[in-house]
């Protein structure tokens, strides 16, 4: 007996709903309800967290990473315009900065310059300027990138087109060149900023008074302060959510909407091939 | 040239000529343009054509320098273009190139095409750069889609934006590379009649072109290109109608009758 396609489609939904229904039920039975409760999802720390976690944490943490993301952009766009400029030690003291960066874990940057800096040279940074000077050091080796590609992603045409209307190249540059690679990297640099909302959790190793806590300092700290599991994390986490998530539809929304993708040029075939103009004799 | 004319200021808006002497360009390895001569006479439609890989848009690129000679000379007018000291900027505004891929630019509105440059560069109001701007548009018939972005036009009327644009800076001279190749067979008549007219308006053209139906209407002179040299040259008649050269027969055989009937 052969069994339609449509049948089939529907005997596969079937099968997969039931498997999931048997995982529920088993899971409704062997987990503690009440200890996860407890231990995740406990309303009294919650309520003794707020609004501190929201006031102090979560806006510190867009403080540090706002700036890092602002110098880092800057860093960035530098780095990339040496990435593809003609005198050579720019491209390879870019390339170097760009490598280095992007080949070390992001932490050993802020235990640098939260406990290096001030043993090598003195200085001492507040926790601001700590957390977001490593996000800027970090985030510019990954945004210059980014920019790079955005920059050879334009059509090389748009350039030649801009120089032969008369156009200095700083002019072209600026008005032809990199507003088009500015569409194309918005997508890949709010991603870039959603990474950079979590790296900025790293100053923790770096640790610093109660009013300079960001989320994870919080949530770390409300787990030994109210003895009472875990929940303080899920507030932090959530926290956390509420800043990369609205990020994260924000790059989708733009990819969507993206110039380049309705390119609807196409080169067609030389003459060679194509019908004879006519005429001719 | 001497070196104040090399940098001379802004030309006449009377048609310029070119002259071309002994022009090498090489790829690397490959040398693509093995001394090339030949000139345009001010106000003369000149149509380049050539096999594809001859060098023809090479040496229409030497011409307002978007690539650079190896050896020879051109000179545009009063611009030495080869010239050491030669200022390239106030050179190519007088100079206008089609692209075959139209190259308009994207984000900007139809008339902001053509007015970006007449403003930032030339310094133009506002006003003067859009009156300058609707008028050309309107000459290729596209004023009233000035409020467009250049995604939304067809090909054919592209390319007619940017031969407006070309035309916006007021050029001596226009340089086409191919400006038909890319289009759908149906909007080819619309861009090459625009040509013609700014041809009988007294405009110096270099065209390359692979539509010698055009070529024998308008141009002036034909050049045929072959392997980076010029093998024949002469009245548009003449070279297509009856060429003289092996090479230029055989060329023009592929050409009109690709099937080799
Ligand atoms: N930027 C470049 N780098 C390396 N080689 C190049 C470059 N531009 C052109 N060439 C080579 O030079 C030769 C001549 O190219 P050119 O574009 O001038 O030919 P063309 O006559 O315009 O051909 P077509 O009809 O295909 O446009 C070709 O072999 C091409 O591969
Ligand atoms: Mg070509």
């Amino acid at each position: 007996m052969a069994l339609s396609n449509r049948d089939r489609a529907r005997l596969s939904l079937g099968i997969q709903a039931a498997i999931f229904a048997a995982i529920v039920v088993v899971l409704i039975v062997i987990i503690d309800w009440t200890a996860v409760q407890r231990s995740f999802f406990n309303v009294e720390p919650v309520m003794a967290m707020f609004p501190e976690v929201i006031t102090v944490g979560l806006w510190n943490t867009v403080r540090y990473t706002f700036f890092g993301f602002v110098f880092g952009l800057i860093g960035g766009t530098v780095l990339a315009l040496m990435r593809i400029a003609s005198f050579p030690v720019y491209r390879w003291l870019a390339t170097l900065y760009i490598e280095f960066f992007r080949g070390i874990p992001a932490i050993l940057v802020f235990i640098a310059l939260g406990f290096g800096a001030s043993l090598a040279f003195g200085l001492n940074l507040s926790t601001l300027q700590t957390a977001s000077t490593a996000l800027a050091i970090v985030g510019a080796a990954y945004i210059a990138e980014t920019i790079r590609a955005g920059l050879q992603a334009v059509p090389k045409g748009q350039m030649e087109a801009a120089r032969a209307l008369g156009m200095p190249a700083w002019r072209a540059m600026l008005t032809i060149q990199i507003p088009q690679a500015f569409r194309i990297v918005l997508p890949p640099l709010t991603n870039e900023a959603i990474l950079l909302t979590k790296d900025s959790s790293l100053i923790f190793v770096v640790g610093m008074a109660g009013s300079a806590a960001e989320l994870t300092k919080m949530g770390r700290d409300g787990i030994t302060m109210y003895q009472a599991g875990m929940t303080p994390l899920v507030v932090a986490g959530i926290c956390y959510l509420l800043i990369t998530v609205p990020l994260s539809i924000l790059a989708r929304r733009m990819e969507e909407r993206s110039p380049g993708r309705s390119s609807r040029r196409r080169p067609k075939k030389k003459a060679t091939t194509s019908p004879v103009s006519s005429g001719v004799a | 040239m001497s070196d104040e004319s090399a940098n001379a200021g802004p030309m006449s808006t009377a048609p310029a000529g070119v002259v071309i002497e002994g022009l090498h360009k090489s790829f690397g390895e490959v040398e693509v343009l093995k001394g090339i001569d030949m000139s345009v006479e001010p106000g003369q439609v000149v149509c380049l054509i050539g096999a594809s890989g001859s060098g023809k848009s090479t040496l229409l690129r030497c011409v307002n320098r978007l690539e650079d000679p190896d050896a020879g000379s051109i000179t545009v007018g009063e611009f030495d273009a080869t010239h050491a000291d030669v200022n390239l900027d106030a050179m190519r505004q007088h100079i206008g190139m089609v692209f075959q891929q139209f190259n308009l630019f994207p984000h900007l509105s139809v008339l902001e095409n053509c007015t970006i440059t007449p403003r930032r560069v030339l310094k133009h109001s506002r006003e003067k750069a859009e009156a300058e701007a609707l008028h050309q548009l309107d000459l290729v018939g596209l004023k009233h889609l000035a409020q467009r972005r250049p995604a939304q036009l067809s090909g054919g009327q592209q390319q007619r934006v940017a031969i407006a644009r070309a035309l916006t800076m007021q050029p001596n001279l226009m340089l086409f590379d191919e400006p038909t190749s890319a289009l759908d067979p149906e909007t080819v008549g619309e861009v090459l009649s625009i040509m013609r007219d700014l041809a009988r308006a007294g405009m110096t053209m270099l065209v390359v072109t692979h539509e010698m139906g055009f070529a024998r209407e308008v141009a002036d002179r034909v050049v045929f290109l072959d392997q980076g040299l010029v093998v024949e040259e002469g009245p548009a008649e003449q070279v297509i109608g009856a060429p003289t050269q092996p090479r230029t027969q055989d060329f023009l055989r592929r050409v009109l009758n690709p099937l080799g009937k």
